[in-house]
C-alpha cells in the first residue's frame, strides 16, 4: 500500500500539464548545404528518427531541434514523433546509447536553432516563424509549411 | 577459420582505401560534440524470507562526435564483485570508433555488443531502459557472447523495407580484451528489417571454434568446441503494445560429445494503460541438450509477472515478481522492487 502511495506520489510529480497547439503552422529549413529542395512527410519523419545519415551530396545530416520541453518542442514531438516530449527525449536516448546515431543538437529558443543551421553544413531543423534569409525552406509534401 | 595476419592488413587496407576515396578528413570541419551519461539502479527484493537492499551496476556512458564521419562510444561499468579487496571492479563493457564511410554504412572498431539478438544490439548496461527489472535468464547463463572485440561492418535503415545488417569479425570467445587466445575467429553475421514503424524482425548467424583452456566466466572447458548459434527474433514496441521475442538454438560440436543442440528463448509482452503505466510479463526457458558439454546445463523456466512506472525518460521504478524452476536448484520465488535512473 505504502509502494502504491509512493508511486502515485512520483505520478504526481511528474505529470504537467503542457498547453499544446496543434493548429500552428510548421516549417522544415535547412543550411544551404545538403537537404533537397522538397521532400515528402514521410522522408522528413524518417530524417528527423534518425534513419539517414547522409544527405544525396554526402553532406553528413545534423538534425537540430528546440527542446522538446517548450510548447514548440511538445508540438514537434507530436506531430513529428507522434511522441509526447518525453518520448522523444527518451527515443534519443535509446538510440544514442545504443550508438545508433548521434543526439540531436538541441537548443532553447528557435533564434539560436535557426543560427546552428545557417552555420552547420546538413544541418535540419523544423520551427514555427517566419525565418531569415540565412536558411532555406524545404517544401514538404508541396507546401512551404504544414 | 581465418587468418589472423591476412585479416589485419584487409582492415587496414579497407580503412585506409576508404579514407583516401572520400577524402573527407580534409573536406569537412572538425567538430567534438560529446555527451556523458551515468545509470545506476537501486533495488529491493524479498526471497526466502529474506527482504535486501543493493544497488546495481553503475554505469559510465561517453559518446563523443569527433568529427564529420568519426565518433565514438565508451560504456564503462563500476559493479560489485565478490573475492576482490574493494568488493568492486571496473569493466570496459564498450569502446566503439566508428566511421561513416558511405551513407548509412559504417565500419566499427573496438569492443561491441554482439549483434546477436535485439536486446543485446539495442540495451546497453543501463537498466532505465529495460522493459523488466534484468535481462532475460539467456544472459545470466551466458548462452551467448554479450561482446565481442574487433571490426563491424555495419548498415542501417536501408531501402523502404528499413534493412540492416552487421558483419562482425571478433577475437572469439575465451579471449582477453587486448589479445585473441587462438587462431580461430568469431564471426557474426546479422540481418533485420523494419517493415513498419516500431517492428524489427531480425535473425542472426553466430560462428566460433572455442579452444579448450579457454576462460568461460571464471570456468575453464577443457576440449575444443565448435559452436554454431542461430538466433530470430522480432520486436513490436508500439504506443499500446510491447512485444518481444527471441530465440537461439546453439549447435556445439566436440570431439568427446559430438553434437550437441541446446535453445534458449524468451518472450516479452507489456500493455501500456496509460503512457507511464505498463503491467508486464516475460517468459524464459533454456533447455540444454544431455551431453551438453560447453554450457553449464542447467535446464531452467521461468514466469515474471511485473509493473513498470515510467517517471520520465530518466526514471523508471519497477515491481516484479519471478518464479523461476531450475534443474539444479529447484523452484524458488522471487519480489523485486527497483529504482533506475539515468544521470
Amino acid at each position: 500500500m505504502g509502494m502504491l502511495a509512493g508511486l502515485l506520489f512520483m505520478q504526481g510529480l511528474a505529470t504537467r500539464a503542457q498547453p499544446v497547439q496543434q493548429d500552428i503552422t510548421l516549417t522544415a529549413i535547412c543550411n544551404s548545404r545538403g537537404a533537397p529542395a522538397e521532400m515528402k512527410m514521410s522522408e522528413l519523419k524518417s530524417v528527423l528518427m534518425g534513419e539517414k545519415q547522409r544527405w544525396s551530396d554526402g553532406t553528413k545530416v545534423v538534425i537540430a531541434m528546440v527542446k522538446s520541453t517548450t510548447p514548440l518542442g511538445e508540438i514537434i514531438s507530436k506531430r513529428i514523433y507522434s511522441m509526447s516530449g518525453d518520448g522523444v527525449r527518451g527515443f534519443w536516448a535509446g538510440i544514442s546509447f545504443a550508438g545508433k546515431y548521434d543526439p540531436p543538437n538541441v537548443f532553447n529558443t528557435v533564434t539560436e536553432l535557426e543560427t546552428f543551421v545557417a552555420q552547420n553544413p546538413g544541418a535540419i531543423a523544423i520551427i514555427d516563424k517566419p525565418i531569415g534569409n540565412d536558411v532555406r525552406v524545404i517544401s514538404i509534401d508541396g507546401k512551404k509549411s504544414f | 577459420m581465418l587468418n589472423r595476419q591476412k585479416l589485419l592488413h584487409s582492415v587496414i587496407t579497407l580503412v585506409a582505401v576508404l579514407c583516401l576515396t572520400s577524402n573527407s578528413f580534409s573536406q569537412n570541419t572538425i567538430i567534438q560534440n560529446t555527451h556523458i551519461r551515468g545509470f545506476i539502479d537501486a533495488l529491493v527484493n524479498y526471497q526466502k524470507g529474506k527482504t535486501s537492499f543493493g544497488f546495481g551496476e553503475q554505469d559510465l556512458f561517453i559518446t563523443s562526435e569527433l568529427h564529420d564521419r568519426i565518433s565514438f562510444l565508451g560504456e564503462t561499468v563500476f559493479k560489485f564483485t565478490a573475492g576482490t579487496p574493494t568488493e568492486f571492479s571496473v569493466s570496459i563493457e564498450r569502446v566503439v570508433i566508428k566511421y561513416n564511410y558511405y551513407g548509412n554504412h559504417n565500419i566499427l572498431l573496438g569492443k561491441h555488443h554482439t549483434p546477436i539478438n535485439y536486446w543485446n544490439d539495442t540495451y546497453h548496461h543501463g537498466r532505465v531502459f529495460f522493459p523488466t527489472i534484468e535481462r532475460p535468464l539467456l544472459f545470466a547463463a551466458n548462452f551467448i557472447p554479450l561482446h565481442t572485440t574487433g571490426v563491424d561492418m555495419q548498415g542501417q535503415n536501408l531501402g523502404k523495407l528499413r534493412f540492416g545488417y552487421d558483419l562482425m569479425v571478433g577475437n572469439g570467445i575465451g579471449s582477453e580484451e587486448i589479445s585473441d587466445n587462438d587462431n580461430y575467429k568469431s564471426v557474426t553475421a546479422a540481418v533485420h528489417i523494419k517493415p513498419f514503424d516500431k517492428l524489427r524482425i531480425g535473425a542472426s548467424y553466430y560462428n566460433d571454434i572455442i579452444s579448450p583452456g579457454s576462460d568461460l566466466h571464471g570456468r575453464t572447458i577443457n576440449w575444443k568446441v565448435k559452436q554454431q548459434l542461430f538466433t530470430g527474433s522480432i520486436a513490436y514496441f508500439g504506443p499500446k503494445f510491447e512485444a518481444l521475442a527471441e530465440g537461439t538454438m546453439a549447435q556445439d560440436k566436440s570431439d568427446t560429445t559430438g553434437t550437441q543442440h541446446s535453445t534458449a528463448a524468451y518472450i516479452y509482452g507489456g500493455y501500456k494503460i496509460t503512457e507511464k503505466w505498463v503491467p508486464y510479463f516475460r517468459l524464459d526457458n533454456l533447455q540444454y541438450g544431455d551431453g551438453e558439454i560447453y554450457f553449464v546445463k542447467d535446464n531452467t523456466t521461468s514466469i515474471v509477472g511485473g509493473l513498470r512506472y515510467q517517471i520520465n525518460y530518466l526514471a523508471v521504478v519497477k515491481f516484479e515478481y519471478q518464479h523461476t524452476n531450475t534443474q539444479r536448484n529447484g523452484k524458488f520465488d522471487k519480489f523485486t522492487f527497483q529504482f533506475a535512473i539515468g544521470f
